[in-house]
């Protein structure tokens, strides 16, 4: 263990406080759109409603396909213990940003696989264009880690959280850039607009809900949880690299609560602001992200060499 | 003699009669399995070479005589072919039993291992040619005992050609280091012009990096490796184009340093194309032993970044930065012989039951082939990078060494290994896809023809060795600091820091990582939430949603469909070739034709303008023959005026 109990019990406690996140920007969403809208523990209802439930399988359906929920799940679950709390980690599950970009990659591969299995034609077309955003946002997360990286200089998630605190680190090019590029890999791997639509009921339009369509019961719940996940892991490493946070640890705790409200008023915004993108454009839009890295790396060559 | 050069020895012996066993029909897999044992043994000898550091045999000569001796890179590519061929010679008593001349591709498959390990134990330049030369040769050969139709033919025929070719560069280069005694003393090649020693250099890059598939020098292994039988397809991608690696690692870290200063960025550049292209064009085919050979190049592509990677460090003092992106090439080196190995012979086990391989015939496979589909899975996972296997650990080795070099090295250093690792995750990005792809069309759904329908398991000869090899990927994937422990002898930047070794994989500069933890979070985590799954009640059987129409197997997604949007997204870069021919009937639509295609751009817009050059050329040369004697008569003339005048001028 490394850092603060306390904030190592908010790190476990992100396990349980996960569904809380989407149901906080929907509900903000709501309000913006002058609709009252669910309460922001509506996803733990629904979780408790599918979880009486039991799981749907279609016909021909191999072990893929029953595996594939508790798979990903479990992968996000690892990726929550990985990633630190202002400064503090479990630690067990190592610390290393690589490994997250793996974890990440382990839930693409089972929930996509999974598709195939049952090889409805839904499913897939929204596997098929998950993973086609992948093939550019998985680069375009690592030049951002990157570029993070380089206020610590090291890949360890606890030293770049805690170099990340520095006002220092807030005044380099690079570490802007990093954050407009990370904004890009928030929206892809949530799932939010204008990349993709979480409240779509369309199955054409569908990305990260495709793969889910034939779920139900306890999988459709464990499916969920893991969206969810991702919304955790992805703010909370959003505020840790971005927001500079006072060292001493009730008071990290609060800034970080705050910047993640903050980050999920600022999601909601940006779903209620902008339509969804064509697909295609999306690879236009993470390349342009990849070219902000770029310009980032070349801006602190030049400070290097300057 | 130690105990490393008499197993070394008797391997030697084993395996030799082996073949003369296995040319008898009747004693074939008596044979291959005596081949196995000795290729065992051979592998047992490098291991204990690797792990005891204490070299075998002699030293590198200048001399012609031949001599061969083992040093802990040697035993490290023997060890690592010995884990690909036995397990794939053991498969080939399964796999052949039912082929056309059996006998002759077992003789050949054990040539073509020997001389593997003969091209890695040379220590004087002929008996390396020598070897390197059987090797080239010797796939060549079996592909043509499995088939002789017009394609299996011209295959052979690039794979030859451009391997001469390229072979060229590996014959000059090795000669010339001979000639100038570079193999006894390193520093006499210092005292030679810096062009000598760029031309050297560029000699190498071309001869080995042909033979490694390094694009744009690739062509010819898509063609080639999916037409030899099953288990030398595993031995090719698994371990030839690694010991042509092995070639260029002896070039570049020993006998060439130190470099001039061109050749690490070209490499890295070579290696980035290598692994974005190569995986880019796997993504794009539809016959599975294809798009597993284009996975050849993307990984060639990933050692080589790990290669350049070492390269750029050493040349900026970073020494320790330079060992661990060695051992990152070299431990991905090994995970991808054993995964793409296993990968080509559960291709194989397929063929025999289906045919062919056109992914989109396929399907549902996991259901009918247990065993071989699930270790298929595993090598897929391995290949695609995903954490607990062992593609993953390497990966992530590698990323770290690139990673490492962007945050502490100078500006090129910066640069170079940013984009080397921005590559590297879109090629890991690329071989999800693509392998979510493959494990879909192949493994999972409907069967899509009635021979798969009626395939069943086939014997354990041929389910051992996949089911070993899986094995061995997840544990080296639960395990690398193990492995990579073993191998501190190879690396001429020295022993990897003790905490990269252990249970927990940490770098100067990195965070940890610790695969064991994750492993076994992973599986635990994923097995509770499977029991609360079961808790809920059985799971109900439904039908397929597809907005309530019954299903229809012509309606099932093929892989061009999956990769569409891919595809319309590059068409910039990919060029796709799309037909459609509308046949009307009066005003009734009789039949449409759809074809669509990816061209090979690289065989499109550079070898083939080449050829059609060289073509030329030697059609102009073609007149001066005319057959006619009065011409050749003044040819005569003509040469002897002009010796004749050089003569009385002299020359210089």
């Amino acid at each position: 263990m490394r850092g603060n109990v306390l904030a190592i019990a908010v790190q476990l406690s992100g396990l349980v406080l996960a569904p809380l996140l989407p149901g906080v920007i929907q509900t903000i969403k709501a309000r913006l759109q002058g609709r009252v809208g669910a309460s922001p523990l509506q996803p733990y209802r629904d979780l408790r409603r599918l979880w009486g439930k039991r799981s749907v399988a279609p016909h021909d359906s191999t072990y893929v396909y029953r595996l594939a929920p508790s798979l990903s799940a479990a992968a996000l679950a690892c990726a929550v213990l990985v990633a630190p709390i202002g400064a503090s980690t479990i630690g067990w599950l190592g610390s290393d940003m690589l490994v997250l970009i793996g974890l990440l990659a382990l839930a693409r591969f089972s929930t996509a696989a999974a598709a195939w299995d049952p090889g409805g034609g839904f499913s897939l077309m929204g596997a098929g264009r998950d993973l086609m955003f992948s093939v550019f946002a998985e680069p375009l997360l690592l030049l951002a880690f990157v570029l993070v990286a380089i206020g610590s200089h090291s890949t360890d998630l606890v030293q770049m959280v805690a170099a990340a605190g520095d006002l220092h680190v807030a005044t380099l090019p690079a570490h802007w850039c990093a954050a407009l590029a990370f904004g890009l890999v928030v929206l892809v791997e949530t799932g939010r607009q204008p990349i993709d639509n979480p409240d779509t009921h369309l199955e054409l339009t569908m990305v990260h809900e495709g793969p889910l369509l034939e779920y139900a019961g306890r999988d459709l719940a464990m499916l969920q949880w893991t969206a969810a996940a991702r919304h955790w892991l992805m703010l909370v490493l959003a505020v840790n690299f971005f927001v500079p946070m006072p060292a001493t640890v009730p008071w990290n705790l609060l800034t970080l609560a705050l910047g993640v409200a903050g980050l999920c008023a600022l999601v909601a915004l940006v779903e209620t602001s902008l339509a969804k993108m064509r697909i295609l454009r999306v690879p236009v839009l993470l390349g342009a992200g990849v070219a902000t890295c770029m310009i980032g790396l070349a801006s602190w060559i030049a400070q290097g060499a300057l | 003699m130690t105990a490393p050069a008499w197993l070394l020895i008797i391997g030697a012996v084993v395996t030799c009669g082996g073949i003369v066993v296995s040319a008898v029909p009747q004693s074939m897999r008596t044979g291959l399995a005596m081949q196995a044992l000795g290729v065992a043994l051979i592998g047992a000898a490098g291991g204990m070479v690797v792990v005891g550091d204490g070299s075998v045999g002699s030293q590198f000569s200048n001399g012609f005589g031949p001599t061969v001796g083992v040093d802990p890179l040697s035993g490290f590519f023997v060890a690592s072919i010995a884990l690909v061929s036995t397990p794939a010679l053991i498969y080939a008593r399964g796999y052949l039993s039912e082929s056309h001349h059996a006998s002759a591709i077992a003789v050949t498959t054990g040539a073509f291992v020997l001389a593997l390990v003969g091209v890695v134990i040379a220590r004087d330049a002929v008996t390396f040619l020598i070897m390197w030369e059987l090797m080239s040769v010797a796939p060549a050969v079996a592909i043509l005992l499995v088939s002789r139709s017009a394609e299996t033919c011209r295959a052979v025929l690039i794979y030859l050609g451009s391997t001469h070719l390229a072979g060229v560069g590996v014959w000059l280069s090795m000669l010339t280091l001979a000639h100038l005694g570079v193999f006894t003393d390193p520093h006499s090649l210092a005292a030679q012009p810096m062009v000598v020693q760029s031309l050297l250099a560029g000699a190498a890059l071309v001869g080995f990096g042909t033979k490694a598939g390094l694009m744009p020098l690739h062509s010819w292994l898509p063609r080639a490796h999916p037409a030899a039988p099953s288990q030398v397809s595993a031995v090719m991608s698994g371990m030839m184009i690694k010991v042509a690696l092995y070639g260029l690692v002896r070039m570049l870290f020993e006998w060439l340093a130190p470099l001039p200063a061109w050749v690490a960025p070209v490499l890295l550049g070579v290696a980035a194309l290598s692994c974005v292209a190569g995986v880019l064009y796997a993504l794009m085919q539809h016959e599975l032993k294809r798009l597993l050979a284009f996975h050849s190049v993307e990984n060639v592509g990933i050692i080589s970044l790990g290669l350049a990677a070492a390269l750029l460090a050493a040349s900026a003092g970073q020494r320790q930065l330079a060992a661990l992106a060695f051992a990152a090439a070299m431990l991905h080196t090994l995970n991808h012989a054993l995964f793409k190995s296993l990968l080509f012979l559960c291709a194989g086990s397929f063929q025999t039951q289906v045919g062919k391989l056109d992914l989109d015939r396929l399907g549902g496979l996991l259901r009918t082939m247990p065993l071989t589909g699930a270790s298929f899975l595993a090598g897929s996972m391995a290949i695609a990078g995903v954490p607990p296997f062992n593609g993953f650990a390497s990966e992530w080795l590698t990323l770290q060494a690139l990673v490492q070099l962007a945050l502490h090295g100078n500006p090129t250093g910066t640069a170079l290994g940013a984009l080397g690792a921005a590559a590297l995750a879109a090629t890991a990005a690329l071989a999800v896809f693509c392998f979510v792809k493959v494990v879909g069309l192949v493994l999972l759904g409907p069967h899509r023809q009635k021979a798969v329908a009626s395939s069943h398991e086939v014997p354990p000869s041929m389910t051992g060795p996949v089911v070993v090899l899986a094995a061995l990927c997840l544990a080296i994937g639960v395990a690398p600091g193990v492995v990579l422990g073993q191998m501190g002898h190879l690396s001429p930047f020295g022993a990897l820091p003790a905490s990269a070794v252990g249970i927990t994989l940490a770098v100067p500069g990195s965070g940890v990582f610790a695969p064991v933890a994750l492993a076994a979070f992973v599986v635990l985590c994923a097995a509770v939430l499977q029991l609360a799954r079961r808790r809920a009640g059985t799971t109900a059987p439904s039908p397929m949603w597809i907005c309530g129409q019954v299903p229809d197997s012509r309606l099932a997604w093929t892989s061009a469909g999956f990769t569409k949007s891919l595809l319309l997204v590059l068409t910039v870069v990919l060029r796709p070739r799309r037909t459609v021919s509308v046949e009307l009937d009066g005003v009734l639509v009789h039949s449409v034709v759809h074809e669509s295609e990816v061209p090979h751009l690289f065989d499109e817009l550079l070898f083939r303008p080449v050829l059609s050059r060289v073509l030329a050329a030697s059609r102009m040369l073609r007149r001066t023959q005319s057959g006619s004697l009065r011409a050749y008569l003044t040819y005569l003339l003509v040469t002897l005026v002009v010796v004749l005048v050089v003569v009385r001028v002299g020359v210089g």
